[in-house]
């Protein structure tokens, strides 16, 4: 078996000040920002972007905090970020008691807030709500209801909010989302990068014509991002040698001294040690984030990109393996606090403590196709078994030439915390990206995780992998199945679908042909819609939100002249997710077995019960969780259902494209959207009632698979995974039981390489029994270092929503 | 609105119609990603009916051949939610009201059914009539080819994981026909077969299996064949002689122990029995040694009234100082 290392006194100080900190949020970075946008305002937008985020990082707060090994926070006061800007939208001076620190504190008690430490000062919170009331009208909101698209609002108008009212607001994913090119950065050096784009200028001089204009405004644009990144990173040296003087032990002195002379030179040149590379990748993405966060920027082939230096260091002896992972341990660490809190629906869907950062391991090596996996490779994920660290989420690639020791390692992390590493299948993707979304093999090999589960390449993409899905309309699959046997009604709210794709009801079918081609009119018509949404926001994009401070490091942006938004990068995508549709299959599923097949019950009596809500008809409802064959259970009858709908999902996207890119990608994950989509879902055909969550992502229904792991694998893999180029989470809960000793762990590792040779393209696992997690419900304060994972993260147990909880304690549990 | 409780019944379904000639055996249970029954990754076919009367039995529906109704407390919605409809199904009246249970969920009182077990004939109407699969009808017949289609479903875990498939029971040479045709069946299609048996069968019957039979997990309760009988119901001789025979045979054994407290958890027991393993030679692949558990209470209550028997598991402690004893012969030895 694989046992982990100890960790260092140090790290074990700096995890407990991390996993303990109080995130204080504060105005100071939003009051930059907006003199910022009024020094700016009269910019070209690719301009005012890398001006604006100049004139903050000259100014923002800086700070180093104790133990540290990496420096570089996210702009306030106190540690990592925190996002005052979304928090002031709560009645914070009402509902937050005040501390004796003269803050007030999120309360604890709140499952709202989900027992996050979580405080900001009284005057903050006033001058926040300012800031944004002036910034909001400085840029004003974009798609104003005054130009929406002719017709969208009989698409609105099908929204169900949470308080089940008509209409609502589609949700817009900005594009962003993304895997910067750190290996470039890193390879190149801001000050070369800078010098490329000076050389065209200067070239040009006083002579610029066609299109060369808006080269000139991309080129200029990224010279002042490069003076940016070279700011930030000096301010920090300056920091360093500032503790430096104060320090009265020598030995810290000379770290911090130290500290200061790499930062000094990365700040224009390329690393030369394991510590710059590392330094030099998280600064970027402190950088990244200081104008136009687009939210989630992960960390890539981590591995990769700094093993080289490794090596390096230790070939000449300049480090030790110890302290290589002493390095990892801190830098994860760090990474962890770029989490800057979050409460309530937005929290509950993206995941508490979730900070994007998600990195990928192992692999294949670009060039060669072997597998890559390296001693860092290992101690990421020592990192976090032994830290108990749930974020970032980690990503193993696994090829069929994986070493045992490191499936070993990760089966030992994943029984450790809980659904770590996530497992994710080269053969399948590598392939499938070559011929799904047309990349050199080379550049397949070398793609990346993000987000939840979204593939992405290596700082060569621009992938805007939630550009469009028919969540961000705010209906969803299941509630299109409703819709189709109910006269295109959306019975949360009545609001009817326009005439024209409106089918009738289920009692005036007569097949189920008639069933999937109503059901076929309504999702291509919203599926469609959305893509259009995606369309008009990505067509203003160049013009709105210019990113050059990414595309400085974006392969094809600097040879083209042009910015990731407007289609700079090598390769262009767009796509969205459909979590949990084993609901809807599991529905079209109920309705052939007992509508149509067995003649159970008729139609009239079937559309009732579900309009009904299933009230009054219990017998009917244990028909169907009892009777009807479910997804999950490798029974073809269900499982043909699931295949249905993944096809009719991926052949509706064939036809959809933007002025940036005709390649839609299609995925299955989705945090925990599950359970907010859940909600303003009416009741389905299979048995599930109003409000309850919906499957989620990739997984069958909760409790719905009875026939062990390997017929869920099964029938997952029924379906072709490798058209879901966007990604897919299949989360199996398996208990502890089976995992006794080496053996245990050795047939876990074998049932993912047969589901891997089987087709299947990732599977994580959770290895916790249902009695735990009750005990850890009723007594959270036992059970802070219980963590678990669901669709794409990872959270600690005790730190989600009751309804969170007993989601997942509802779900199947593989017991032996 | 609500609708009237509809007159539907729930569809016959399953294997159980239109069988063929192919032999036809009775199962309790298949169960997937097996990994505690053999090596690897295996699926295990449960088959009803067991010669034996174990008192410390966790599976006491395999022990019986006749399907029996069973009642699960935990599923029943109770009568407020389906009526009486069970209840009225009986012809025999063995079905009544029976004990209120809390929904755990809302703390709201759900009057259960109570199953009168002298009166009932196990005929399964009312589990026909029961949607909640509180009531079911434990037991169903495969033909050999149901069966292997089914058990070769997860060939490719098999394969991956050098597992298979593992014929349990009750006593699987009690359907000895039916097992017989379906371990061929398997080796034919390059599934690693393992038997587990109480080995209580006439060696004629035994040998049969022994041509498609990879390894075998072999039941050894207690060497001393008076006691044996007084508790287990048979005597120990043919156990003792099948599982010579199968070694002279040069078939593969991994011997099971059940280690049960005031029977045969005793260290002469034990060392008489390892005594035995390290006779067999390289037979025997492994010794298990299964400490006494509690787990099937739960199972006694969904087929019968009766008291159950109650032990006190064997201590951690106590069960590696019998692995030590194992152990001190040579064998390989593993708790559990």
């Amino acid at each position: 078996m694989y046992t982990f290392k100890p960790y260092t006194e140090r790290v074990a100080r700096l995890r407990d000040a991390v996993r303990d900190r109080l995130m204080v949020a504060d105005a100071v970075k939003a009051r930059l920002e907006l003199e910022a946008q009024k020094k700016y305002v009269k910019y070209p937008p690719m301009l005012q972007k890398p001006y604006m985020a100049l004139y903050v990082l000259e100014r923002m707060p800086l700070n180093i905090q104790e133990d540290e090994y990496f420096f570089g926070g996210l702009g306030n006061k106190g540690w990592g970020g925190a996002g005052g800007a979304m928090w002031v939208m709560m009645d914070i001076e009402h509902t937050w008691p005040m501390g004796e620190d003269g803050l007030y504190h999120a309360p604890d008690d709140d499952p709202f807030y989900s027992h996050q430490r979580m405080a900001i000062a009284p005057e903050d919170v006033k001058e926040l709500r300012e800031i944004s009331k002036e910034r909001m009208q400085l840029s004003g909101g974009f798609m104003a209801a005054d130009w929406l698209p002719d017709g969208v609002e009989e698409l609105f108008a099908l929204q169900a909010n949470p308080s089940g009212k008509k209409g609502g607001w589609p949700v817009y994913m900005p594009p962003g989302h993304l895997t910067p090119g750190y290996q470039n950065i890193l390879r190149e050096g801001y000050g070369a990068i800078r010098k490329r784009a000076q050389d065209w200028l200067d070239a040009r001089k006083g002579n610029i014509m066609g299109d060369d204009i808006g080269k000139y405004m991309f080129y200029k644009a990224a010279t002042v991002a490069c003076d940016g990144a070279i700011t930030l990173t000096r301010r920090y040296a300056d920091l360093a040698r500032e503790l430096a003087e104060k320090a009265s032990d020598p030995a810290k002195k000379a770290e911090y001294l130290s500290r200061a002379e790499s930062l000094d030179h990365i700040a224009t040149e390329t690393p030369r040690t394991f510590w710059e590379a590392c330094q030099m990748a998280m600064m970027y993405n402190v950088f990244l984030k200081a104008e136009n966060d687009p939210g989630v920027t992960s960390l890539g082939r981590f591995d990769q990109y700094t093993w080289p230096y490794l090596k390096a260091d230790l070939e000449a002896g300049r480090i030790t393996l110890d302290e290589a992972q002493e390095y990892v341990d801190g830098f994860f660490l760090k990474i962890n606090t770029f989490y800057g809190g979050g409460f309530g629906k937005n929290a509950q869907t993206t995941g508490i403590g979730n900070s994007y950062q998600h990195t990928t391991i192992g692999g294949m090596d670009p060039a060669t196709g072997e597998d890559a996996v390296n001693p860092v490779s290992y101690m990421v994920l020592e990192t976090m078994a032994r830290l108990d660290l749930h974020d970032p989420t980690i990503s193993l690639r696994v090829t069929k030439n994986t070493p045992k020791e490191m499936w070993d390692c990760a089966m030992a992390a994943s029984t450790r915390v809980g659904g770590l590493p996530l497992l994710q299948n080269d053969e399948v993707i590598v392939p499938a990206i070559v011929r799904e979304l047309g990349w050199t093999v080379e550049d397949a090999r070398n793609f990346a995780f993000i987000g939840c589960q979204e593939i992405t390449g290596s700082g060569n993409d621009y992938p805007a992998p939630n550009g469009s899905a028919m969540g961000h309309n705010g209906i969803f699959w299941a509630i299109a199945l409703d819709m189709a046997i109910n006269n295109g009604i959306n019975p949360i709210n009545g609001a009817q679908c326009p005439e024209e794709i409106r089918s009738g009801y289920l009692y005036e079918m007569k097949s189920m042909d008639e069933v999937r081609a109503a059901f076929e009119k309504i999702t291509t018509w919203m599926m469609t819609w959305s893509a259009t949404l995606n369309n008009l926001t990505e067509h203003e994009y160049p013009r709105l939100f210019p990113f050059p401070n990414l595309s400085i490091s974006t392969e094809g942006c600097m040879e083209s002249g042009k910015d990731v938004s407007e289609g700079g990068a090598k390769y262009n995508s767009y796509g969205g997710t459909a979590t949990g549709l084993a609901t809807t299959a599991d529905s079209l599923t109920a309705l052939k077995y007992v509508v149509f097949d067995k003649k159970i019950a008729t139609g009239e009596e079937f559309l009732q019960a579900i309009l009904d809500n299933w009230e009054g008809h219990e017998m009917l409802r244990q028909i169907v969780l009892n009777t009807v064959p479910h997804f999950g259970n490798n029974d073809p009858y269900a499982d043909e259902e699931m295949t249905y709908v993944q096809d009719l999902y991926y052949n509706i996207t064939r036809a959809f494209s933007t002025c940036r890119c005709s390649t839609y990608k299609c995925g299955t994950f989705g945090a925990s959207d599950h359970v907010v989509q859940g909600e303003i879902t009416w009741a389905t055909p299979d048995g599930r009632k109003t409000g309850e969550p919906i499957a989620d992502a990739c997984s069958p229904a909760q409790g719905r698979d009875t026939n062990g792991p390997t017929a869920v694998l099964t029938s997952a893999t029924k379906f072709d995974q490798s058209r879901l180029m966007d990604g897919m989470a299949l989360n199996l809960k398996i208990h502890p039981t089976s995992l006794k000793g080496d053996e245990g762990i050795t047939k876990l590792e074998n049932l993912t390489k047969a589901y891997f040779s089987n087709g299947g393209m990732e599977v994580q696992y959770n290895v916790v029994d249902a009695e735990t997690l009750r005990k850890a419900q009723a007594h959270p304060e036992n059970y802070h270092n219980l963590v678990v994972r669901i669709a794409g993260f990872s959270a600690y147990f005790v730190d989600m929503t009751t309804e969170m909880q007993n989601d997942i304690i509802s779900r199947a549990e593989h017991t032996v | 609105m609500s609708a009237p409780v509809p007159s539907f019944s729930r569809p016959r379904t399953g294997p159980d119609t239109e069988k063929g000639r192919e032999p036809t055996g009775r199962l309790y249970d298949i169960q997937g990603y097996s990994v505690q029954d053999g090596p690897g990754i295996r699926t295990t076919a449960f088959l009803k009916g067991c010669p034996l009367r174990c008192p410390w039995c966790h599976s006491p529906e395999s022990q019986l051949y006749k399907k029996q109704l069973s009642w699960m407390a935990v599923r029943c919605l109770g009568v407020d939610v389906c009526g009486t409809r069970c209840i009225d199904a009986c012809r025999k009246n063995a079905v009544e009201l029976g004990k209120v249970r809390e929904n755990p969920a809302d703390g709201a009182k759900i009057r259960m059914i109570h199953v009168k077990r002298e009166l009932c004939d196990d005929c399964g109407e009312c589990a026909e009539r029961c949607f909640a699969g509180a009531l079911y009808l434990c037991g169903r017949d495969y033909t050999v080819g149901e069966l292997t289609e089914r058990l070769l479903r997860d060939k490719s875990y098999y394969d991956m994981s050098g597992g298979g498939v593992t014929v349990s029971g009750g006593e699987p040479l009690t359907q000895i026909d039916f097992v017989e045709s379906v371990l061929r069946r398997l080796k034919e299609n390059g599934v690693h077969t393992a038997l587990d048996t109480t080995g209580y069968a006439k060696w004629e019957v035994l040998e049969r299996t022994v041509p498609y039979t990879d390894l075998y997990l072999y039941d050894l309760k207690h060497m001393d064949s008076r006691k044996h009988a007084a508790v287990v119901k048979v005597p120990n001789e043919p156990i003792l002689e099948n599982v010579r025979a199968l070694a002279a045979r040069g078939k593969k054994l991994q011997i099971r122990i059940p280690v049960i407290p005031r029977f045969n958890a005793d260290e002469e027991n034990i060392r008489a029995t390892a005594a035995l393993c390290a006779e067999l030679g390289e037979a025997v692949t492994l010794v298990q040694l299964l400490p006494y558990h509690n787990w099937g209470v739960s199972k006694y209550l969904r087929i019968s009234d009766e008291p159950v028997a109650e032990a006190v598991p064997p201590s951690d402690e106590y069960m590696a100082k019998l692995k030590d004893i194992v152990s001190a012969y040579g064998l390989p030895v593993t708790i559990h």
